[in-house]
């Protein structure tokens, strides 16, 4: 039994602005939310996404823009009547309430029936799996149940949208990963619109069916977790989700570009770059494959950094003249490497992106 | 070895330091303010003389209706007024934080002269302008306790949670803010009741008659009562005071929130 009765809701944002003064948090945005799609908004701290999310909530009012729930305009809705179920970063859950009337807090206030609150409690704690908790404080819980008892009462008013302001961020790494997938498999299975805010790349990735980049109050690109990796729009996007190595590079007039003595082409992406400036070409760590050593054309270099990681290994390598740069190889291959050992390796990417510095 | 050595002769010098100067004399007083008739015997005469005395009920009935009132108004007015200044107000703070400690570098002289002259007519013929002084000596006391119980708990984000889970503000305050602040509260209206109940420069010199002020004529007329007088305040005082603690105390208790919403876990 499904505990989410109504249907998912639309979010639609319109050119959404927040100025401090002379500072622009957020600068037009717009983004749309279909129903029961989960987006992420990735960025570095200060790019907006916080700022968005509050909007959204309405503990933050927008300067410009603005926002549609199924098509309605929220903008001037108070917090309270917006119905969107917020679970913030830690220390959100009222520490003189148990479990239960944590969960409760949100449906006396709309005045249900005790009956039926006493039912969508249980259901709730049941969603959560917290059920043996409910007299529980929140001080005698762990930070993960924490997190799970503020998504359970965020859920229980049934709201319009879900909203994460970085749920995970103050979780221990195992338990985090854990509770994120909870929060997914949760968010399929009620098919609830929502929007969560987090600066770690992985975890957009990991549970979103949409990653939007942002940077200084703007989205540089929004795709899904696929698209972003393999095809980013923009430098900024390839540097930020993902790891790359970011290595000089000398564009040369046909649309290639020199890495390590290697050609590649350029990616059109890469914007207008001014050939006079020095260049940074962006390489991942998984784009780059050995090669024999007899190989004219491949790059040499002194293994200086092994790390096994379970099916991958990570090398991190020394050229003269160049930052360390990381390879990311099947743990089968790189079993005969040694650290100070030479290798000879290749660029394997079709093409590179490459910005201005 | 040595650790415990240290931490044993700790406890005795502490233990010596607090019987020389405090259990002693007090147990001292209250022994001697049970003297008989002319020193001989031991009897409750001196607390039948002060009982019998004129105006020690009214005394104490003044003192406590004022105390009472004083705490009120205080926290009244500055719990509001400390929950802005943490939730939206963080840049007033310094300010209203060198206002609340004016009265401790003003002389209650100044003070009570000074503002005596300003107040209305109405209050200047009632002993009630006396709540208005008490409340503003609290100020320092009630400002402290209330700003370190506040700083102890993420305000801002319970406030957000209950308004993004539909709570008006009323609801919130009384709900989410004042239980998660409560040991603050009851820290201030300790304070601020103390403050009052005790208090004795501006009374006397706006010359009116609380128990204090009424403790000094009377103890002037009898040197045992005097005494008797002594160790009756200080007992009333620590009763009170637990009172006060035990009531506050029991609010915050769990049984009673566990009582009021028993969520079985019936299906």
């Amino acid at each position: 039994m499904s505990a989410q009765k109504r249907t998912s809701s639309t979010l639609e944002l319109k050119g959404v602005s927040r100025h401090f003064g002379s500072v622009k948090a957020l600068d037009g945005l717009d983004l749309t939310l279909v129903p029961g799609e989960m987006v992420a908004l990735l960025g570095p701290s200060g790019c907006g996404k916080t700022t968005a999310l509050r909007i959204v909530a309405g503990l933050e009012t927008a300067t410009y823009g603005d926002l549609f729930i199924n098509g309605v305009r929220y903008n001037d809705t108070p917090v309270n009547e917006r119905d969107m179920g917020m679970v913030f970063q830690s220390y959100s859950l009222f520490p003189n309430m148990t479990v239960a009337e944590n969960i409760d807090y949100g449906l006396r206030v709309r005045k249900i029936d005790k009956n039926k609150r006493m039912k969508r409690i249980n259901q709730m704690l049941d969603l959560v799996d917290l059920g043996p908790k409910s007299t529980s404080y929140p001080h005698q819980l762990s930070g993960g149940q924490q997190q799970r008892v503020a998504l359970a009462r965020a859920l229980a008013i049934e709201p319009n949208v879900l909203l994460l302001d970085e749920p995970l961020s103050a979780l221990d790494a195992q338990v985090r990963v854990q509770i994120r997938e909870e929060i997914r498999r949760i968010q399929l299975d009620l098919g609830i619109t929502t929007l969560f805010v987090t600066h770690d790349q992985e975890e957009a990735m990991a549970i979103s069916d949409r990653v939007g980049v942002m940077r200084s109050g703007k989205l540089e690109q929004i795709d899904t977790p696929i698209d972003i990796y393999n095809n980013p729009a923009t430098p900024f996007v390839a540097s930020f989700v993902g790891m790359a190595n970011r290595l000089p590079a000398e564009i040369s007039g046909a649309g290639n570009v020199k890495v390590l003595e290697q050609k590649i082409p350029l990616s059109p992406l890469s914007g207008n770059l001014e050939k006079t400036k020095s260049a940074i070409a962006l390489v991942r760590p998984e784009a780059i494959a050995l090669t024999d050593e007899q190989d004219p054309l491949a790059t040499r270099a002194i293994v200086a950094v092994k790390s096994f990681q379970g099916p991958i290994t990570k090398l991190g390598v020394v050229i003269e003249g160049y930052p360390l740069i990381h390879i990311d190889l099947s743990s089968k291959e790189a079993r005969k490497l040694d650290v100070g050992q030479k290798i000879a390796f290749k660029i394997t990417a079709d093409e590179l992106m490459v910005e201005n510095v | 070895m040595n650790k415990k050595l240290s931490k044993i002769s700790l406890f005795i010098l502490v233990g010596v330091l607090l019987l020389a100067i405090f259990i002693l004399p007090l147990l001292a007083a209250t022994i001697f303010s049970f003297k008989g008739m002319g020193g001989k015997g031991y009897s409750f005469i001196n607390y039948q003389w002060l009982i019998e005395q004129d105006g020690f009920w009214p005394a104490i009935s003044t003192t406590l209706r004022l105390a009472i009132l004083a705490a009120i108004l205080n926290l009244s007015l500055m719990v509001p007024t400390m929950v802005f200044l943490h939730l939206k107000g963080q840049k007033w703070k310094p300010l209203v934080d060198a206002i609340c400690i004016l009265p401790l570098i003003i002389p209650v002289v100044s003070l009570a002269i000074g503002a005596q002259v300003a107040m209305p007519g109405i209050l200047q013929n009632t002993e009630y302008e006396l709540v208005f002084f008490y409340v503003v000596i609290g100020l320092p006391f009630t400002y402290r306790a209330l700003d370190t119980s506040l700083s102890s708990v993420p305000l801002k984000t319970l406030v957000e949670a209950s308004r993004s889970l539909g709570s008006n503000w009323l609801n919130t305050i009384i709900r989410v803010i004042t239980p998660s602040i409560r040991s603050g509260i009851t820290a201030a209206l300790f304070l601020s009741f103390a403050l009052s109940l005790g208090e004795y420069t501006i009374t006397s010199l706006l010359h009116w008659e609380t128990f204090p002020t009424w403790t000094v004529v009377a103890a002037q007329q009898n040197i045992l009562g005097a005494i008797a007088i002594s160790v009756f305040t200080f007992a009333a005082a620590i009763i009170l005071m637990t009172l006060i603690g035990l009531s506050t105390h029991k609010g915050s208790g769990r049984e009673i929130v566990e009582e009021e919403h028993n969520y079985g876990m019936a299906e």
